[in-house]
Formats: structure tokens, sequence, C-alpha cells
């Protein structure tokens, strides 16, 4: 029998999906136009935009619901978590907003050197995608290759910013300085949202543990 | 003024302190608590740990034996035909129904306030709070009147009827009457109140007043209450027990249970999905 | 979709039957019907009260309300002694009718819900029906005849013999209308059942009570063959507890058989005074009893107050 506030939860549901594919697409479009100099600043700008109005979208919704249903259990922590999710969702077209506008401020970067970009952005993809799946289906294997990845990243960033101090060209250095942050961010961010779905499925926070590892 | 949310807040914050295992804070225990009628059986075998103030919530579907086993707990059912209880329902560690319990003396220590409010139709609200202490042998004018006027304050209603406590209670508003029959039973000065959804049969400021003064009471108390609304059993109780066809599904703290309960049984009926 | 259910609703609609006018005048009539029968049930009482009145007011004096009878056939004298005779055999039978009553009534809501308690209800609601002078011979058989003599205990025995099945019903129902929620209110307070009953639950039903009393008072105020077979009647007053009395259905009944018109308007006149005498018992005990703490309304006190 339909409840009350199931439609309500089907809308939110539609509403944070369609947020996922436009992230996942607002990314893509991020990293051709870094790695082939296409100028997509424009396109990507517009899907951020869409994005973020979503996501107020999303916190009229949640709110909407928690005034008229007072929702409990499993619904209340989809609710609980959406709030973050949604906000996830919205920095990865923020920053993939970032990115386009490195080249687009830069001017020509063909000299410089991508090579490491392209395993770093395929996996950053992989972790937005596994996002968007791990939200859909609730598998909490997903959250495991997120971290995976998160790692990858990590690792990555704290091995190659070092070493852009000792590049001889600045404009090449500094685009890659800028891109690596966006994307370690993006990663973090997808921890974040992992462990709110996370939530959503065990009813316990992890954040604790990895903000603050040194309390522990 | 404080409204529901200051006090629940206050009650959140030291919520944590009970949940450390200190076995000894069990006020009341019902254990391996069975319930027949007729010969057919319809609590099935309930145990339940109530700890000194706190407030225990009962909900279920209608019919899921809520009420019978709060009955339990001050052998109400001892009035009922056909009735048989087997189990054993610890006070302080004394078995109520042991065969060198009066349970007249124990239903003084285990209060209850029914659903619908029941004052004594032909007395005054003094009288009426009164009935406890007077008919049990209590003369004493000064101390009937003290103890009159520290029931109905802890009821929240003493401002309201203080002027007039000759006035008969029937002539009060519902949750008048209602807070009238709490202040009744915290005359005889028990130590756990039972109140079998006490808030039903009244309007919704009604039903806020009695739940603050449910909170205020929690702090000297052990309560336990039975409700339907569970947005009720949200606000006002510390601990929630769900039960189904006699049966207990789940026991917890009101928090757990209503984010993420263990049984999806109670997780279907807390949203819900049935019932 | 719509428009379709919406035609099946217009459709069900004309099934309704359309005579309004029809159906009013019916209720017209019903209520005439029921109000008439109501009309033919109350005209008799009024005629008798009327006939009553009528008859006997002329023969009210003080002499007539205080004297004893004088000769048969002169006029003279009054109906004192049955008067007094009433009032005496009222007091003693309710004496003993009405706490046996009560009890019995107790005894059969609080109690009474298994075998015994139905034998109990049973023979009570056949001793209600048991002709008066039956019991009347009865009382005669056990008391006059043992003692030698004719004594106002027989009388006061056979008349609660009438009065207390009619107390016991109207107390043991009286209580059932008490709502189970005030026991389980006292139980819960850890009173003991007898304190809930009594001091509870009797309060609760005192008005229903009390009907049942009036009702039995107003019976035996009027009961002939008892008191014949055990009182017998006299010209004195009280004399004694084992002396005959006088009262007021025996003097009537003495009067309405002489020929002379001077005593058939004293029977009217004692009539008159029967009647005002169960009325006044009726009013006077319930407003006593609801001046007791109630708000006023004195018409209200007499009908017997709102039920709530």
């Amino acid at each position: 029998m339909t409840r009350l506030i199931d439609p309500s939860l089907e809308k939110l549901s539609l509403i944070m999906s369609e947020m996922g594919d436009l992230s996942l697409q607002s990314f893509v479009l991020a990293i051709d136009s870094y790695i082939y100099g296409k100028n997509t600043v424009n396109q990507v700008r517009d899907i951020s935009n869409e994005i973020s109005k979503k996501y107020f979208q999303v916190a009229d919704l949640t709110f909407e619901i928690l005034l008229k249903y007072q929702p409990v259990a499993d619904d209340f922590r989809l609710i609980r978590s959406s709030i973050e999710i949604s906000y996830g969702f919205s920095r990865f077209g923020r920053y993939a907003y970032d990115i386009t506008q490195v080249r687009d401020m830069f001017g020509d970067i063909t000299e410089c050197d991508k090579s490491w970009l392209v395993e770093v952005s395929s996996k950053v993809k992989a972790m937005i995608k596994d996002s968007v799946t791990y939200f859909a289906e609730l598998d909490i294997r997903k959250a495991i290759t997120i971290q995976q990845n998160e790692e990858f990243v990590d690792k990555l960033y704290k091995e190659r910013l070092p070493m852009l101090i000792n590049s001889n060209n600045t404009k090449c250095a500094l685009a890659e300085a800028l891109v690596l942050r966006y994307l370690e961010r993006i990663a973090d961010h997808a921890i974040f949202m992992s462990d709110a779905i996370n939530y959503i499925v065990t009813g316990k926070h992890k954040l604790a543990k990895q903000l603050f590892p040194n309390d522990l | 003024m404080t409204t529901v949310f200051d006090t629940k807040q206050d009650n959140m914050n030291t919520g944590l302190e009970k949940t450390l295992p200190d076995e000894k804070n069990y006020k009341m225990i019902a254990e391996n608590v069975s319930v027949y009628y007729d010969g057919i059986q319809s609590i099935k075998n309930v145990t339940m740990k109530f700890r000194e103030r706190s407030v225990t919530s009962l909900i279920g579907p209608s019919g899921c034996g809520k009420t019978t086993f709060l009955r339990c707990l001050n052998r109400m059912h001892d009035m009922t035909k056909n009735a048989r209880v087997e189990g054993r329902i610890l006070l302080d560690g004394q078995d109520l129904y042991s065969k060198d319990v009066d349970p007249i003396y124990h239903r003084r220590k285990v209060g209850m306030v029914f659903q619908k409010p029941n004052p004594f139709p032909t007395m005054s609200i003094y009288d009426n709070v009164a009935a406890g202490l007077r008919l049990n042998g209590l003369r004493d004018k000064k101390i009937l009147d003290e103890i009159v006027e520290d029931s109905l304050r802890m009821a929240y209603i003493w401002d309201e009827v203080k002027g007039n406590l000759k006035k008969p209670a029937m002539e009060l508003s519902g949750g008048q009457q209602q807070r009238v029959c709490i202040a009744r039973a915290l005359a005889i000065q028990p130590e756990v109140l039972l109140m079998d959804e006490p808030a039903s049969a009244l309007d919704p400021i009604a039903t806020q007043k009695i739940e603050e003064t449910i909170t205020e009471l929690a702090k000297e108390f052990t309560i336990i209450i039975v409700t339907h609304n569970m947005q009720q059993a949200v606000r006002v109780s510390d601990y929630t027990g769900f039960m189904y066809l006699g049966d207990l599904i789940e026991f917890d703290e009101t928090r757990n249970l209503f984010t993420q309960p263990k049984n999806e049984l109670t997780a279907k009926y807390v949203k819900g999905q049935f019932g | 979709m719509m428009s379709s259910s919406n035609q099946k609703r217009a459709e069900y609609r004309t099934l309704f039957k359309q005579n309004v006018k029809g159906r009013l005048v019916v209720d017209k009539i019903v209520m005439g019907v029921v109000f008439g029968c109501v009309v033919v049930a109350l005209v008799p009482l009024g005629s008798i009260l009327l006939e009553v009145f009528k008859n006997g007011i002329s023969a009210l004096s003080i002499e007539f309300l205080t004297q004893t009878p004088g000769a048969i056939g002169s006029g003279e004298g009054g109906i004192g002694p049955a008067i007094q005779g009433s009032l005496i055999i009222i007091g003693m039978s309710s004496l003993i009718g009405v706490p046996i009553g009560i009890m019995s009534g107790i005894f059969l809501a609080e109690f009474g819900d298994n075998r015994l308690g139905r034998t109990i209800r049973f023979f009570n609601d056949v001793f209600m029906e048991f002709p008066s002078i039956i019991l009347g011979i009865f009382a005669f058989l056990t008391i006059v005849l043992i003692l030698g003599h004719f004594t106002l205990w027989a009388g006061a025995f056979a008349l609660s013999l009438i009065m207390f099945p009619i107390v016991a019903r109207t107390t043991e129902e009286s209580l059932k209308l008490v709502p189970l929620t005030y026991r389980e209110a006292g139980l819960a307070l850890g009173l003991k059942k007898w304190v809930v009953t009594f001091r509870i639950v009797i309060s609760a039903a005192k008005s229903g009570m009390l009907t049942g009393i009036l009702l039995a008072v107003a019976r035996i105020g009027g009961e002939t063959a008892p008191l014949i077979m055990t009182v017998l009647g006299s010209s004195q007053f009280f004399s004694g507890f084992d002396a005959p009395m006088d009262a007021l259905p025996l003097r009537i009944w003495r009067l309405s058989l002489l020929p002379y018109d001077s005593a058939q308007m004293q029977g009217w006149g004692a009539a008159v005074v029967l009647i005002v005498m169960i009325l006044a018992i009726n009013i006077g005990v319930r407003y006593y009893f609801s001046t007791k703490g109630k708000r006023s309304g004195l018409v209200s006190k007499i009908i017997g107050g709102k039920r709530k």
C-alpha cells in the first residue's frame, strides 16, 4: 500500500540520481577539455548550475518531508543523508567547472605533460560513478572500491605536488597543481558521500575516524 | 514557558549515562510473563526491564497485547474473569505475583492512569485527588492538604484549579480531568506510574501538556506508557518496546528503535507499512 | 473513468425514493399515532386524579386529618389514625426491606456474574410478581398465628417482602450503569473491593437507587391485602407494636364499603390524602438528597437531574 510519504521519497531519489548523472557528465567533459584542449567551459558551467539548483530543491523537499511525515527508520536515514549526498554531487559539478576554468585561464596548455592525468582521472570518474550507483543500489561493496580509489588519488596527490616545486615550466606546474587539488577534493567528497550512504544502510556514522584519526 | 523540546533536550543529554551498563538500575522487571484468556495465550512469554526514572513506551498495532501486558504490572487482571497470568513481575526485586504479596499493597506502589479520563463523578477536585488517601485511612487534614497540593503541582494543574478545589471534577475539560487523574494516582506516592494511552482522548494542546507532565515526572518516577502514537513515543520516551500479537519483537532505546530498528517487522510498523 | 463514476452516482441518486413530501406526511402521521397512544395512556390516569381530587377535596379539614373515625354513618370524625398508621408501617417496612434490598442489589451487581447470581436474580424477579395477598397470608401464618395476635411487625414483614425485590433490582441496575472505569480507577489506587463499591460506586449510583426505593415505597403505600391479614385495621391511634393498627388503604376500603354518603366522601378524602402523602415523600426525599452539595434548580432536583 502506498503511504503518503512514498511519492515524496521517490521524487527525492529521482532528483538525486539526476544530480548524480549530471555530475558524472560534467566531470567527463571537464577532463576532456583539459586533456584534449576542448573548450567546454560554458557547458560545464551550465551543468554545474543545474546541479546547484537541484541541490536547493533537495533541501526544500527534505525539510518538507520532515515537516509533513516525521519519517522514521530507513526513511529517516535516507532523509538525513540526502543533504550530504546532494551537497557532494553539487561539489562534483563545481570542481568540474573549476577544472575547465584552469584551461580557460591558462590558455594553451598543449605542451604540458598530461599522461599522469589519464589514470587518476579514470579512477576519479569511477569514484563518481560508484557514488551514484552506491546511492541507487545501496550495495555496500561499492564503499570499498570508493575507499580504494580515494587512497590512490590521495597517494598520487601527495607524490606529485612536491615534485612540481622543481618543475621548470611554471604554467604547467600551476595548472597541474590546481587540477591535482580539484581531483583530491572530488575524491574527498566522494568519501563523505560514501559514509553518508553507509549511514542509510547501517545507521552508523563512520566519519569521526577519518576526520580525526589522531583522536582515537 | 518550557516546551516539550526543552525538557527532551535534557533527557537526551542524560540518556547517555543511562545506557551505561548498570544492571542495578532496574526498578521493575517483567520476567517470562504470559497471559491466558479462557485458555488462549494472549501474551507470549514477554520479558522487559524498566530502568529507574525513565520513560518506557509500548507500541504496536491494536490488539497486540500492550494494554494487557501493562495491566499485568499492577495485577489488574486479578479482576478479570478467566484470566490467568504466569511469570514474575519484580518491583525492586520483589515478585508481585508471589503468594505472600498483597496485591492491594502493591497497587499503591504502582499507580495507573487510564485512557479516558475518569475522575470520580460525584467528587470534587480535592476529593478526587485525596480519594486514594482518605479511603485508605489517612484523615489528617493538614497532611491531606499538603499532599493534594503537591500532587496537583506535579500534574501541572495546580495553578489552574487552586482557586476552587471544591468544584466538581466533572466540570473540568478533558485535558484537565486527565491531569487530575494523574494527580490522583500520584497522591498515593507510587514509585512506578503506568499510563494507558493517556492522551488519546484529548485534543492536541491537552496532549502536549500531558507530554510535558510525563517528561517532568520522569525525573522522579519510573513511567511506562502505552501509546499508539509513534511520534508521541519518540518525543516522550527513553526506551521503546514494540509488541506484535502478544510477542515482544524489539526493545531498545527510543532513538535507536526509530532510526535503526533491528527487526524488519519493527521497521515496517514504525514506517506505517502495516497496522 | 471519472465521468462514468459520476454517471453511476447520478444513477444511484435517482434510485432513492423521491417522494419527500409524501414521506414527511408519513412522518407526521406516525408522530401523531405515537402521541395519541401516550394521550390514551395518560387520560385514564389524569381522569382518576381529577375524580379523586374532585370528590375528596371537600372532605378535607383539620378535623378530618387528625381525629379518629366517628360513629359509623355519622359523617363525623376523621382518618387521623389511618394517616399515622400508614406512615408508621411504611417506615417500618422500609427499615427492613430497604437495607436487605440494597445489599442484595450490591451482591448481584458486583459479585453476581455466575450461576448463583443468575439463580438469585431469577427468583428475585419471580418474587416481584407475587400476589401480595399470598405474602400477606404467609406473614399471617408465620407471625400472627404463632404469636396469637395481630402485630405491626407482621405487616412490616409482609410489606418488606414486596419492597425488597424492587429495591434489589433497581439497585443492581443502577450499579451496573456505573461505568467499569470508575471501579478500575478505585482499584488502581490500591483500594479494597468493598471500599470501591461502597464509597465510590454507590455514590455514583445514588440517584437511580433512590428512584428504586421511592418506587417501592409508593408501591407499598397502597397495598391493602397484606395489611388485612396482619394489621387488621382499627379505629384507634397507634397503641403498641402488638396491637392492630389502622392504615390509609384499609380505611379507604372500609369506608367505601359503607352505604352512607358521608362515608363515601370520607373515603374519597382518604384517597386524596394517600396520593398526596406518597407525592410528598417522593419530593421530600429527593429534595433532601439533592441539596447535599449540588447546584440549585428545584424542578431538576425533583425530577432527578440530568443523566451525564
